[in-house]
């Protein structure tokens, strides 16, 4: 145990962001406490992870679905947020609950039926208009409550009383000082005017034009400034300025009072089933219900969040269960994923949430008034909201699939379609590769005559599609809405007409595109002749210029290498010359100097003298063949031989001084012809110098090994021998004036390897040095000239 | 008593060296030291040869040798210090009867000029002597009826398997012979590994015709492929 406490240990407790399945597993593995303690660690692992999954799952559900309802509610009840001081006659659904009975009664109390009433306004266009207010009431009044309309009101006739039944509220209708309707006993307005029935705390007063409201014994302020104001003016009552009663209304009084706590009231239907019927019962207990509609919401709000925390606190850990679970739903096909996607959507499109939506489309249609952009953006918003739950599924399956794609890698995912999605996008990129073949303008023309149609049709559809929603918009009143839908009628149209130029001008593009393909295509096959000539208003005409420079910039820059090659040889052969005229006078005297009666020393001194000129004078001419073969000037003439024989040839050739050298010559070469195209007698002076080197500088009594082995359409030569002394690394043989010594005391004009190498590469040939310790090996290689057989 | 040649080279010492080389083997030299001089000189009818640089003043070599071929029959010894075949091959074409790239070997020019000579002033009687089976190539004769090799008409002293090479080559002047084939044809006999006994006997030859053995003109390896007789003008 003690031994796997070691340094390095305690790095693996770092910390450190685990991503991946592969790495979190890690984090299950024991840490270094040992074997004893894993299967508890492990458990206390799985377990956080099971938490911190089901803390994920249920708070991110809560949250959402609690902040969802509340949406819904919000949108689907336009916005009514419940009076949380608990008052439900404080709230604006009571107020116009108290209006529309306003009007109701008034209506009684004018004509003696509910229907179609009005008020005179002055709204927008300062001349009085009536403002119609449908008042549906639905059955007959008898069906409500017939008994008690009889026998409470003598000069009422019985079958206008009208909600009777319902004591919630309390009203008593006159016109003219008489009563008409009423469903108290009293034939007197006198508790009203007292305020003084048992348990109604809001009363209101309608007379001669105005409304007076009271509440708790106090009165209210019904008209504020006078002027009502659609949407903002809380009570939708005659007496504004610019809301005033009609003549109709003249000598019509209504006294109504509210109950404080409404209660529930049951009815005998006409088949005898009960029910309960009451707007103000109903008001005030859907105030009290979303009042703890949205206490509950909170609270599940609040359980979301701390849910959440949870979720926070053991989030790496959830990572296994998320592994674990990508484990599970790998299995599943990406087929299935769709449809599972599919059931909340098709849940989502088949809920009732299309109703506003379809209202709002209607409205628009038929509708002579502006655009319902209000309605229409709400209808969406319902839409959305009304089918939440739905929308909740669809998240989740969502999370799962990515989820799903985030530890499964996409091989190991599984699809029945798959292979054939795989099949067609092979063909597509087939039939696209096989499209690029063709010359890069007609591909172009092509694309581009195919997207001036498509825009051509779109237009022409476009027009009628304007014309048609034009003529439609013409019967409205036009306010922001019309406007807008105008302005991106124009916008679209505009960016329709400008692509179209756009297109049909550009349709010269191709061609030049195709001329400057062909140009760059020309200029890399090496012709640097002929720039490209664009029109001077072409799009491309500066990428022609440029292109231009570059290839007389390449062309001068091509003259210019040739000028200095040319220069460089002519350079060579004069000093060549410059240095051989010197020569030749030292080489001539010192001869007619050896041919003089001297003393012994002067003489040896002119033999001296003899010798290191002549080797001055190879070495002169060495140089010179290096420097022309270096310049690409050395003039060759290539001819198919015999390599084998070459070298057969080569060796006899220097056969004396292979005897005289008393190294051992070991020679394998094929009996077989070994054809090669080469120079023969550049390739002589290569295989004689490699011979020279090998003489002289190989271990005396040695051993020296030239093979020549042909195949794979290679015929490879390399000579190999003992050094004599010590190769020094790292040094390029090839190079000019470099031995092996560095001393520069042999014979050697240090240009032997240098010579072989480039008249090699002159004759189509590669020359390579390799050295494993003092073993020096010169490798030559020529590809096999093809057989008559073979070119045939 | 004997010849006269021309010498021509811009360097006062390299002229000063060739002519005492000649003189000392008892040539006459007449000097100059441009292309304009060596044409003046050159229709003194005494001079029988002429070696001639290439790169001068005033006149260059090749232009010079034109001219003086227009004026006489004179055998012209390019000497020069460019040293490429194509150098050669021009100088040659432009009517020089040799060549010799400096720096040059003071015998072998000897023996050239010594050569030159002898066939200029042979010439005449080869042709007048011509016969049925006598070969001509360049400095070479060969007879064919009595197997006798003859550089600038001396004899040369061939054994008997070097008298079948020549004769061989002798036939088919620039024809390249394999050197199993050259075996086969000379000794009789299938010729397996014979690189070295051919090689070690056209050694010989060259030793014996050519005047720089190490550069022959005559006789010639083709590497990688034979040996064949270079075919020489008249």
């Amino acid at each position: 145990m003690d031994t796997k406490w070691n340094g390095t240990e305690p790095e693996n407790g770092g910390e450190t962001e685990y991503f991946v399945a592969a790495q979190v597993r890690e984090t299950m593995e024991p840490e270094a406490e040992g074997e004893a303690e894993a299967a508890p660690n492990r458990r206390a692992q799985a377990a956080k992870a099971a938490i911190g999954f089901l803390a994920f799952v249920i708070g991110v559900s809560l949250t959402l679905g609690s902040l969802g309802a509340m949406a819904e509610r919000l949108v689907m009840q336009r916005g009514a947020l419940p009076d949380w001081s608990g008052d439900w006659q404080d709230t604006q659904e009571f107020r116009d609950e108290v209006s529309t009975y306003l009007l109701e009664f008034l209506s009684l109390g004018a004509s003696g039926t509910t229907g179609n009433a009005w008020y005179n306004t002055a709204a927008d266009t300062g001349g009085w208009r009536q403002q119609y207010t449908e008042v549906v009431v639905s059955g007959t009044l008898e069906e409500i409550h017939p008994a008690e309309a009889a026998t409470d009101a003598e000069d009422a006739e019985p079958a206008d009383a009208y909600r009777a039944g319902d004591k919630n509220v309390l009203y008593l209708i006159m016109k003219d000082g008489r009563i008409r309707y009423k469903n108290i006993t009293e034939n007197s307005p006198r508790q009203f005017q007292n305020r003084s029935f048992e348990g109604y705390n809001f009363y209101l007063i309608y007379e001669d034009g105005k409304a007076s409201i009271f509440k708790d014994g106090a009165e209210l302020n019904v008209y504020g400034d006078g002027v009502y104001v659609s949407g903002q003016s809380p009570w939708f009552v005659p007496g504004y300025e610019n809301l005033q009663a009609g003549d109709w209304l003249d000598g019509v009084t209504v006294y109504m009072a509210v109950r404080e706590e409404p209660v529930r009231y049951w009815f005998q239907g006409s088949g005898g089933e009960q029910y309960s019927y009451g707007r103000m019962y109903n008001l005030a207990q859907w105030a009290r219900e979303a009042r703890t509609f949205y206490l509950r919401q909170f609270v599940l709000l609040g359980l979301g969040a701390l849910w959440l925390c949870v979720w926070l606190a053991f989030r790496r850990e959830k990572k296994l269960a998320d592994a674990k679970i990508a484990a599970w739903t790998g299995h599943i096909w990406t087929e299935v994923w769709v449809l599972l996607a599919l059931i909340p959507l098709g849940w989502l499109f088949v809920t009732r949430g299309w109703g506003e939506l379809y209202w709002a489309c209607r409205e628009m249609w038929w509708s002579y008034e502006s655009l319902p952009l209000r309605q229409l953006a709400y209808g969406l918003l319902s839409f959305v909201l009304s089918g939440f739950p739905a929308l909740l599924a669809l998240g989740w399956v969502l999370w799962l699939a990515w989820n799903n794609r985030r530890y499964n890698p996409r091989e190991r995912r599984r699809s029945l379609l798959g292979p054939l999605f795989r099949r067609l996008k092979k063909l597509l990129r087939e039939l696209r590769m096989k499209d690029l073949e063709r010359p890069v303008e007609k591909r172009l023309n092509r694309d581009n005559g195919l997207v001036l149609a498509l825009l051509l049709l779109g237009f022409t559809c476009s027009l009628f599609a304007a014309a048609v929603a034009l003529e439609l918009m013409m019967r409205r009143y036009w306010s922001v809405g019309e406007w807008l839908l105008l302005l991106a009628g124009c916008v679209v149209e505009g960016a329709l007409i400008l692509s179209i130029v756009r297109t049909f001008r550009h349709r010269r593009l191709p061609q030049d595109l195709g001329r400057l393909h062909r140009q760059i295509e020309s200029i890399r096959a090496g012709d640097l002749s002929k720039p490209l000539d664009l029109p001077e208003d072409a799009d491309l005409r500066k990428t022609a210029e440029a292109l231009n420079d570059i290839q007389s910039g390449m062309k001068s820059a091509l003259e210019e290498q040739t000028r200095s090659e040319r220069m460089k040889v002519e350079l060579i052969s004069n000093v060549s010359h410059d240095l051989k005229t010197p020569l030749t006078s030292i080489l001539s005297y010192a001869e007619l100097l050896r041919q003089e009666e001297l003393p012994p020393a002067a003489a040896d001194y002119a033999r001296i003298i003899g010798e290191k000129a002549r080797r001055l004078g190879t070495m002169v001419q060495d140089v010179f063949e290096v420097s022309k073969a270096a310049a690409d000037q050395l003039p060759v003439t290539i001819e198919r031989l015999d390599l084998a024989k070459l070298l057969r040839q080569t060796l006899a050739d220097q056969d004396d001084s292979i005897q005289k050298s008393g190294l051992t010559f070991k020679v394998d070469l094929p009996p077989e012809p070994v054809m090669i195209d080469a120079d023969g007698r550049r390739l002589y002076r290569v295989f004689q110098n490699l011979l020279d080197n090998a003489l002289r500088y190989a271990l005396p009594g040695s051993r020296v090994y030239l093979t020549l082995k042909a195949a794979e359409g290679q015929a490879e030569t390399s000579v190999r021998n003992t050094s004599r002394d010590e190769l020094p690394e790292g040094v390029d043989f090839t190079a000019r004036f470099v031995r092996g010594d560095g001393s520069r005391t042999d014979g050697g004009s240090g240009l032997g390897l240098s010579i072989v190498s480039s008249f090699t590469e002159a004759c189509g040939g590669a020359f390579r040095v390799e050295t494993v310790a003092d073993l020096f090996t010169a490798v030559v290689t020529f590809p096999l000239a093809e057989t008559e057989q073979e070119a045939e | 008593m004997k010849e006269c040649i021309l010498v021509v080279d811009d360097d006062p010492e390299i002229v000063n060296a060739i002519a005492i080389t000649l003189e000392r083997e008892g040539y006459r030299v007449l000097r100059a030291y441009n292309g304009m001089e060596a044409l003046d000189l050159c229709l003194n009818p005494e001079v029988r040869l002429m070696i001639i640089d290439v790169m001068m003043p005033r006149l260059d070599g090749l232009s010079a040798l034109i001219r003086v071929r227009e004026r006489r029959n004179l055998p012209v010894i390019v000497l020069s210090a460019k040293s490429e075949d194509t150098d050669k091959i021009l100088g040659l074409s432009m009517g020089a009867d040799d060549y010799v790239t400096k720096p040059y070997n003071p015998q072998e020019l000897v023996a050239r000029v010594r050569s030159q000579l002898r066939r200029y002033t042979m010439l005449g009687d080869i042709h007048t002597a011509r016969r049925e089976g006598l070969l001509v190539n360049g400095r070479l004769t060969y007879d064919t009826s009595e197997r006798v090799l003859r550089a600038d008409g001396d004899v040369v002293k061939l054994t008997a398997t070097e008298t079948k090479i020549v004769d061989l080559l002798f036939r088919n002047l620039g024809r390249v012979f394999p050197a199993e084939e050259l075996y086969r044809r000379v000794w009789n006999e299938e010729g397996y590994a014979c690189e070295n006994t051919v090689m070690v006997h056209i050694r010989r030859i060259r030793e014996k015709v050519e005047l720089n053995p190490k550069e022959p003109d005559y006789i010639k390896v083709v590497w990688g492929i034979g040996y064949k007789m270079e075919r020489h003008g008249a």
